[in-house]
């Protein structure tokens, strides 16, 4: 087990720069996710640690020691691939025990047919049979080791896959959406067996994803990738919460955001004609946008701030999704009740919303995230 | 379904035209001499005794054989024990002709031997094919270097060179270092298969990345992952490289002539042909029909056996 330190490191192929400068460190026995649209050179910044891809300038260090230049073989990280990649003419043990025998067996020993005849083979080889069944029992497997990949169900190969990563002990596991490839009711399962034995190895994990569901559930810090830059790198409920980007906020979290463009002026917030009761920074003027979760957002009669009316409603059971057209803007929101205020909530019924003045999230018109004062306040009482 | 019927009728027809020189060869391997001049006897001949006139020849009896055979004739003068061991002779030179072909074919030129050569020929160059093809294939297909697409059109030029317009300077170049009349000469120049580097690179771009980046991160260098990832995925292609480049060399009846001049121990099975070529001495169609049936046996053969996986081999979907 061990730290990586990843520093300033950047890619180019041809004319396009597919990573900007990429710092990150990684403790040991942290739970990372890269997490970001396709495209956003997440699963590149995977291959460069790994040592699969060259990076064009910057280094990648291993427990402090640069690798740069080290081949993939010799950086003693285990990879977790999307497609699997099993090797097809193997049997599941044989898959699982190729790191070991590629590492702990001489070149003689490895030879085929007389191999196993070479002074010293017998011990090795039982040990590493000893280390395939140990691998295939924590990943329960241990029925299928006869079995070619050909044989084996989607879920079934992704735990071959893991098994082949985890049955030497390396020092980061790399996965690459090892869960893409597997339906919904798959993916929730495994997904929290990952985490589970994330938590029994106590071993680092940097993992890959474009899906933030998969990210905010297993990970202890999540590294939100967008055009080739790490926007933010912190805790789940950190990056939910209080997102630095606008571009965060609108990756993190299902459903989306809510964003609106509103006017500053003078430390007061205009959306349209209404003043909304989120106080800014008086310095801040000209159009903005704010960002409200869908939670954020309640019914309200009274002390109503935003109108609209109903024109789309999702029941999921335990929760309810209105989407709402604004008067007087052509957007819609998106708020969520809970089933008790089913009523409420019929189709072109119109109602009021309101939303605490500190829930909204303030971003400039670069996009860049703008602490709210009362947020500062609402943070310190709780302090 | 009288499209189908006529679709298969033409069908046949080809067949019939590409089965017809086989048909004919199988045929006269059996017949007798007399029944091929004469184009009669059907498929098997009607394999009457008949006499090996050569054998009789061989065994005509000069005075010490007659001196010899006195004893046993003790009333008969000489050129009646003469006419009796002659018919003695003729009696044991009598056979049946599938027999006479056979035997002929395996006794008038060492036709084992030539065989033997035939199998240590086509393997060696085969081996050497792959050793050289695969690391190339590999290189050509998932390495990225500098260079890498006007190597691969420099292999797709090859492709295009006739055998036989470098023929010359290739013995000029083999007889230059001596090595003409050896194995070597026989299989040198083929070890470079580009069409064997072609397939096969054909083939690798099917193989997915992740899998040899996989191999990479278990520990495997470059060569390493061409003889333990790629070889074993690539056996369906391999075998159809094998029936291509075996057919190729077994048959190849052009290049050993060329470079084996004097010495017929190195003879491949085509050149045992030309022991039958027609002398002086008479046709031998049935026996020289007998050997070539006994040379394209052991490919038909092979074919048979690998038939299903050669096909997969051909249309290249035998993985994933």
């Amino acid at each position: 087990m061990a730290d990586l330190q990843i520093d300033h490191v950047t890619k180019t192929f041809g004319d396009t720069q597919v990573l900007k400068g990429i710092s990150l460190d990684i403790a040991d026995g942290e739970f990372v996710s890269l997490v970001g649209p396709s495209g956003c050179g997440k699963s590149t910044l995977l291959r460069i640690i790994a040592g699969l891809e060259g990076q064009t300038s910057g280094a990648i260090r291993i427990r402090g020691q640069d690798v740069s230049g080290i081949r993939a073989a010799d950086r003693n990280l285990s990879m977790v691939f999307q497609s699997y990649a099993l090797y097809p003419h193997l049997t599941v043990a044989e898959n699982i025990s190729v790191p070991l025998k590629m590492r702990q067996l001489s070149a003689a020993q490895r030879l085929p047919v007389i191999g196993p005849f070479m002074p010293g083979a017998r011990g090795r080889n039982a040990e590493i049979a000893a280390a395939v069944k140990h691998a295939a029992q924590t990943l329960e497997i241990d029925r299928l080791l006869d079995r070619k990949p050909g044989q084996l169900s989607g879920g079934q190969r992704q735990r071959v896959a893991l098994g082949r990563a985890l049955v030497r002990e390396p020092a980061a596991f790399l996965l690459d959406e090892p869960l893409s490839n597997l339906d919904a009711k798959l993916r929730v399962q495994t997904r929290t067996e990952i985490a589970e034995l994330h938590r029994r190895l106590g071993a680092t994990f940097v993992y890959v994803t474009h899906d933030q569901v998969e990210a905010m559930t297993m990970s202890s810090r999540i590294a939100v990738m967008m055009g080739g830059e790490i926007l933010q790198c912190d805790a789940p409920d950190e990056v939910y919460n209080n997102p630095l980007d606008i571009r965060v906020a609108e990756f993190i979290g299902s459903p989306k955001i809510n964003i609106l463009p509103v006017e500053a002026s003078n430390g007061a917030l205009r959306f349209g004609d209404v003043v909304l009761p989120t106080v800014a920074p008086k310095a801040l003027k000209g159009p903005i946008r704010i960002g409200l979760r869908p939670e954020a957002l309640r019914l309200a009669a009274q002390d109503a701030v935003l109108t609209g009316q109903v024109v789309h409603v999702e029941n999921l059971g335990s929760e309810i999704f209105a989407q709402i057209s604004l008067t007087g803007y052509d957007g819609r929101v998106t708020m969520r009740a809970a089933p008790a205020q089913r009523g409420s909530l019929r189709i072109r019924a119109n109602i009021g919303l309101a939303f605490e003045g500190h829930a909204a999230l303030l971003f400039d018109h670069n996009g860049k995230r703008v602490f709210n004062p009362q947020v500062a306040a609402a943070q310190s009482e709780v302090a | 379904m009288t499209r189908d019927l006529w679709k298969h009728l033409i069908l046949i027809l080809g067949a019939l035209v590409v089965i017809a020189p086989f048909y004919m060869m199988v045929s006269y391997s059996f017949k007798s001499p007399g029944e091929i001049d004469r184009g009669e006897g059907g498929f098997f001949g009607r394999q009457e005794m008949m006499v090996d006139e050569r054998c009789v020849k061989l065994r005509d009896p000069d005075r010490e054989d007659v001196a010899a055979a006195a004893p046993r004739f003790p009333t008969q003068t000489d050129s009646q024990i003469r006419d009796a061991l002659v018919a003695e002779a003729v009696a044991d030179c009598q056979m049946r002709p599938i027999v006479f072909n056979y035997s002929k074919a395996f006794t008038e030129a060492p036709l084992l031997r030539y065989l033997l050569n035939g199998v240590i020929v086509t393997a060696s160059i085969f081996l050497i094919q792959i050793v050289v093809a695969l690391p190339a294939a590999y290189a050509l297909a998932k390495l990225r270097f500098l260079g890498r697409e006007a190597v691969f059109s420099l292999v797709l030029f090859c492709l295009l060179i006739p055998v036989h317009a470098i023929a010359l300077p290739l013995y000029i170049m083999l007889a230059k270092v001596g090595l003409t009349n050896t194995y070597a000469a026989l299989v040198v120049p083929w070890t470079i298969s580009v069409f064997g580097i072609f397939l096969m690179r054909q083939f690798f771009m099917t193989v997915p990345d992740d899998l040899i980046d996989a191999a990479r991160m278990d520990g495997m260098g470059e060569f390493a992952i061409v003889w333990r990832v790629m070889l074993p995925t690539a056996i369906p292609a391999l075998l159809a490289f094998a029936i291509f480049s075996v057919v190729a060399h077994w048959n190849d009846y052009f290049w050993p002539r060329i470079v084996v001049t004097g010495n017929r121990d190195l003879f491949t099975p085509p050149l045992g042909l030309r022991a039958f070529k027609g002398d002086g001495d008479g046709s031998f169609f049935g026996p020289m029909m007998a050997t070539a049936t006994v040379i394209v046996t052991p490919l038909i053969v092979a074919f048979l056996v690998a038939q299903r996986r050669f096909i997969e081999g051909i249309t290249l979907s035998g993985m994933k």
